[in-house]
């Protein structure tokens, strides 16, 4: 039996008080021994995420697996159960890696309730890491829920003039999806001939044929409705655009970084993972709500005054592509389109994480985020604008950054499934076109007279550098992700 | 030798007659009739919980007490909010009456202490006045026109409920002969006779009433309002589960009867509809409420619909897989409901006894004036609503989960909007304690004796939320022994 896991979710949330008094009683010392604790988990995720890498577990096995009786009585048992995969295991690094940059970013950024704010990021990590390590369904559900409370308490404490309107939108929203979800998963739980919540006992069953397709439609759908809004799946990303203007720009980014994968990793592991049989089904249906996401999201970033608006409707354009990969595999049987999820959900979380960070730097800088009043950047603060063109750049997947890579298979998936998808090429071509709109007004756009803007230090360019240069890496070593992901694919493949 | 309960009973009955006569040797505001029953209510609790661990027989009551784990449950749980209050009202209830106070509570402590116990219909009436009575006087403790117009509507309410109780129990010897409850329902059964569905229903509204089950909910919020609030979480956590105790007795027992013969008003479908009503209307009303004891009681209702979620497992197929799982969450939740509502209420006594405000105003920005207290709301909040991982969690769970697949999907389709919908008003509420800025950020006391209820009452929550398995383990044990 292995701790690791454990270790990873006790962590952070049994060292979030201590971070809370150490901030109270100095800041200085607190903030850095939350960058130290914050690495110090990103080199244990790292640990992790290499094992998986090299010695991939089998479809449907899991590495470092704990499981204990957590709860039984008469016939009902819950077991602690962890355990991580090829799926699992790129999410895992990815949020341990963001949680540090996010605790660098906030240094200039955050400037009251420190102590509660640096605290919160730990119990934030540590529901997170549990969210996508959990093997069991209520035990997945807790941690899921546990995330809403520190989201609850950073947009409407640290975040903009409309903040306690987004937190309260936020959390009703999210709340009421994932107690739908619930649902799904008890009534699930009460029709199976023998019962369990454990998701590697569940497809064992499903393997052996024991659990009914007509036992899937319910939970699929209710599951649907919870990760369809964490995703978001448009039309239920109304909270997403509010939450993220109000949010402060390092939240933005566990938001978009870390938050939304809650949805791929919900859809990929659960929807398709425990009801493949419905899913199979219903694939076209939900290959058509991705891509319609996928547009919308494209069309609508292009519409967007606000810069980091823009880049949350850019947010619903990439998580669309998750969506679509994983079920272009189930209809085609091309296993990029569920690699390609997985890829793009780790590429999405950096490029789009650097780019929320860049609009808080600029609106702290300049004032304003107001794509229309940013003029001249590439003048006033070049090398704000060097770093905005290359997170643009890694944003609307162009080489070499492996966001291309990551579009390109699951557009390759969605064309082998449906050929028609291939109109699905257009959405990159359609954020390649506001993003390259926006640099031309911001940073090609002559300075005005008289204006004065602070550029960043060099300590931001090498944070920076840490969002970017993996993504670049990323396409020369695709194999990290790619190799432990294919057992993951074959497996929910071959499920139904 | 003296059984555990009865040492219990002559306890809490010997506190209760001589209290009063620290009234007549002393003036002025001690606490001392507080400080007795304390130790009483906590002499109490022990001598429960070891009559739970180690039950007997009791000699002097035959057949009229059943020492089952049930019974303890229940007992423990009575008895355990009316220490938390009696502690809290040390700084509460100062008036130079208040050995009366105390008297009162330990009366109605014994009388839920009974109630629990009863097994037969007699005993558990006059359990139940014994409960009631002392009840009706302390809404009306404070002497304020709001406290008396409480006072007056309760007492008025809950005559009727007797009577209508009264009324149901003569139907109930008229037509078998017997008071005993086993021997009623055995009777129903075989006679399955119009009467015996009309006695039925009249136990459902009797019993109603104190379950705080729509449509026999209207005084509850006047009363919670009006009464002393350290009353109002007497009222809400512990006679109201004793409500509950008496409902599980009498109504749980009969599931086979149809209302109507051979009709779909079934008593499970009479459960289904009480529950979706009961919690939608609780819900929804709180939404709208500006003052923090009524949005108390109106979420108080809500919970009740969510308890008898388990009723209605129970009766739709006894013996079933889904019927020990929804006993077991009714009794799961009533032991949680009981402390995080308590704790709620009392987190409101404390507000008003130090701001003199229950208006929701005046929990703008508590977070930085009154920080334990505003914590301590938090978390009973969270739990009230269902957030993982504390005890209100789990024992929701388990609700939802008896009538997840079957005949009632609506019904936990239900119970989980509503769920989510009562977010809204608990978020809003944490929204403006800890967000919204308040008229002051001076610090307020908040004295020792509360802040000690609030450690232990979210001690509670927490723990039973990360470790449940204890005491979901003896309440389906509870559940188990009741349904045989």
């Amino acid at each position: 039996m292995s701790y690791v896991l454990s270790l990873l979710i006790a962590l952070p949330l049994v060292a979030a008080p201590f971070v809370y008094l150490a901030t109270r009683a100095n800041r200085r010392v607190g903030i850095y021994a939350s960058l130290a604790l914050s690495v110090v988990i990103t080199l244990i995720a790292g640990y992790v995420f290499w094992q998986v890498y090299s010695t991939p577990p089998a479809g449907g096995q899991y590495l470092f697996q704990e499981k204990y009786s957590w709860i039984s009585f008469s016939s009902f048992g819950l077991n602690y159960f962890l355990g991580v995969d090829g799926l699992s295991s790129p999410l895992l690094f990815v949020s341990a890696l963001l949680t540090v940059l996010v605790i660098i970013g906030s240094r200039r950024l955050i400037d009251h309730h420190e102590a509660e704010y640096y605290s919160l990021i730990f119990m934030f990590e540590g529901a997170i890491v549990g969210v996508f390590t959990s093997l069991n369904l209520i035990l997945f559900y807790i941690f899921w829920e546990i995330v809403l409370i520190p989201m609850f308490f950073f947009i409407g404490v640290w975040g903009g003039p409309r903040r306690k309107y987004a937190a309260l939108k936020f959390i009703i929203f999210t709340f009421a999806g994932s107690t739908v979800m619930l649902l799904g998963f008890l009534y699930f739980y009460m029709g199976m001939p023998s019962p369990s919540f454990d998701i590697p006992t569940i497809q064992a069953m499903l393997q052996a044929h024991q659990i009914p397709v007509a036992l899937e439609y319910v939970p699929l759908v209710a599951s649907f409705i919870g990760f369809a809004v964490k995703l978001p799946l448009v039309p239920f990303h109304t909270w997403l655009p509010d939450a993220h203007v109000e949010a402060p720009s390092p939240i933005s980014v566990l938001l978009a970084g870390v938050l939304l994968k809650m949805g791929g990793y919900g859809f990929l592991r659960i929807s398709i993972g425990l009801f493949p049989g419905a899913s199979a089904q219903y694939a076209w249906v939900f290959l058509v709500l991705g891509l319609f996401s996928m547009f919308y999201g494209a069309v609508a970033a292009l519409l967007q005054r606000d810069l980091k608006k823009m880049i949350a409707f850019t947010s619903i354009n990439h998580m669309g592509f998750v969506l679509f990969g994983a079920y272009a595999t189930l209809i085609s049987g091309n296993l990029l389109g569920i690699q390609g999820a997985i890829f793009q959900m780790f590429t999405h979380a950096l490029a789009v994480g650097s780019l929320f960070m860049l609009s808080g730097y600029i609106q702290h800088q300049a004032g304003t985020r107001e794509i229309p009043l940013l003029k001249g950047l590439g003048t006033t603060m070049p090398r704000t604008a060097t770093v905005l063109v290359l997170g643009a750049a890694a944003a609307m997947g162009l080489p070499p950054f492996s966001s291309f890579l990551a579009e390109f298979m699951v557009i390759a998936a969605g064309i082998s499934a449906y050929a028609v998808t291939a109109i699905s090429v257009l959405v990159p071509v359609i954020t390649a076109g506001y993003f390259l709109w926006m640099i031309k007004r911001t940073v090609l756009s002559p300075a005005e007279p008289g204006q004065e803007a602070h550029d960043m230090g060099w300590s931001d360019v090498v944070a920076f550098a840490v969002y970017l240069v993996p993504l670049v890496v990323l396409i020369v070593t695709s194999y990290l992700i790619l190799t432990p992901a294919l057992p993951v694919a074959q497996f929910l493949q071959r499920l139904p | 030798m003296l059984d555990y309960l009865t040492l219990t009973v002559a306890l809490l009955a010997g506190t209760g007659l001589l209290l009063p006569l620290l009234q007549v040797f002393r003036t002025g505001k001690g606490n001392l009739a507080g400080y007795i029953l304390a130790v009483v209510l906590g002499a109490s609790l022990l001598l429960v919980g070891l009559f739970t661990l180690y039950p007997s027989s009791v000699p002097w009551a035959g057949s009229l007490i059943a020492s089952d784990q049930l019974g303890g449950v229940f007992a423990l749980v009575t008895v355990g909010v009316t220490l938390a209050v009696t502690i809290a009202s040390f700084d509460f209830e100062k008036s130079t009456s208040n050995a009366i106070y105390y008297s009162l509570l330990a009366f109605t402590a014994l009388g839920m202490v009974l109630l629990s116990y009863s097994q037969d219909l007699l005993m558990l009436f006059v359990s139940w006045e014994l409960m009631s009575l002392p009840t009706y006087v302390l809404a009306g403790f404070s002497k304020t026109r709001q406290s008396n117009e409480a006072a007056v509507k309760y007492a008025i309410i809950g005559a009727m409920s007797s009577a209508v109780i009264l009324y149901a129990i003569s139907l109930a010897y008229g037509l078998t002969g017997y008071t005993q409850i086993s021997a009623v329902v055995s009777g129903f059964t075989a006679h399955p006779t119009a009467l015996a569905g009309v006695a039925t229903l009249l136990f459902v509204a009797g019993f109603g009433f104190k379950m705080s089950i729509v449509p026999f909910h209207m005084w509850i919020p006047d009363a919670y309002e009006g009464a002393p609030t350290t009353v109002s979480t007497l009222l809400a956590a512990a006679t109201k589960k004793a409500g509950f105790i008496a409902a599980i007795r009498v109504l749980l027992a009969i599931t086979t009867i149809s209302v109507v013969e051979g009709s779909v008003f079934t008593l499970a479908n009479v459960f289904a509809i009480l529950a979706l009503v009961t919690m939608t209307v609780g819900n929804i009303s709180a939404l709208t409420q500006k003052s923090m004891t009524r949005l108390l009681a109106y979420s108080s209702i809500a919970q009740a619909g969510y308890i008898l979620i388990g009723f209605v497992a129970f009766t739709n197929a006894p013996g079933s897989t889904a019927a020990t799982l929804g006993l077991t969450g009714t009794v799961f939740h009533v032991i949680n409901h009981a402390v995080m509502k308590g704790v709620a209420f009392l987190a409101a006594a404390l507000v008003l006894l130090q701001l003199r405000r229950t208006d929701l105003g005046a929990y703008d920005g508590l977070g930085k004036r009154m920080p334990i207290t505003a914590f301590t709301l938090t978390v009973a909040f969270l739990g009230l609503a269902g957030v993982p991982p504390l005890s209100g969690f789990w024992s929701k769970l388990i609700l939802i989960l008896s009538v997840a697949n079957g005949p009632y999907t609506w019904l936990a389709v239900a119970a989980i909007l509503n769920s989510a919908f009562s977010l809204g008003y608990y978020a809003w509420i944490i929204k403006r304690m800890y967000i919204d800025d308040g008229e002051s950020t001076e610090r307020v006391r908040e004295p020792f004796w509360f802040v000690l209820v609030f450690a232990i009452m979210v001690g509670l929550i927490i723990g039973i939320g990360l470790f449940p398995q204890q005491v979901i383990s003896f309440a389906s044990n509870a559940a188990a022994g009741f349904s045989g």
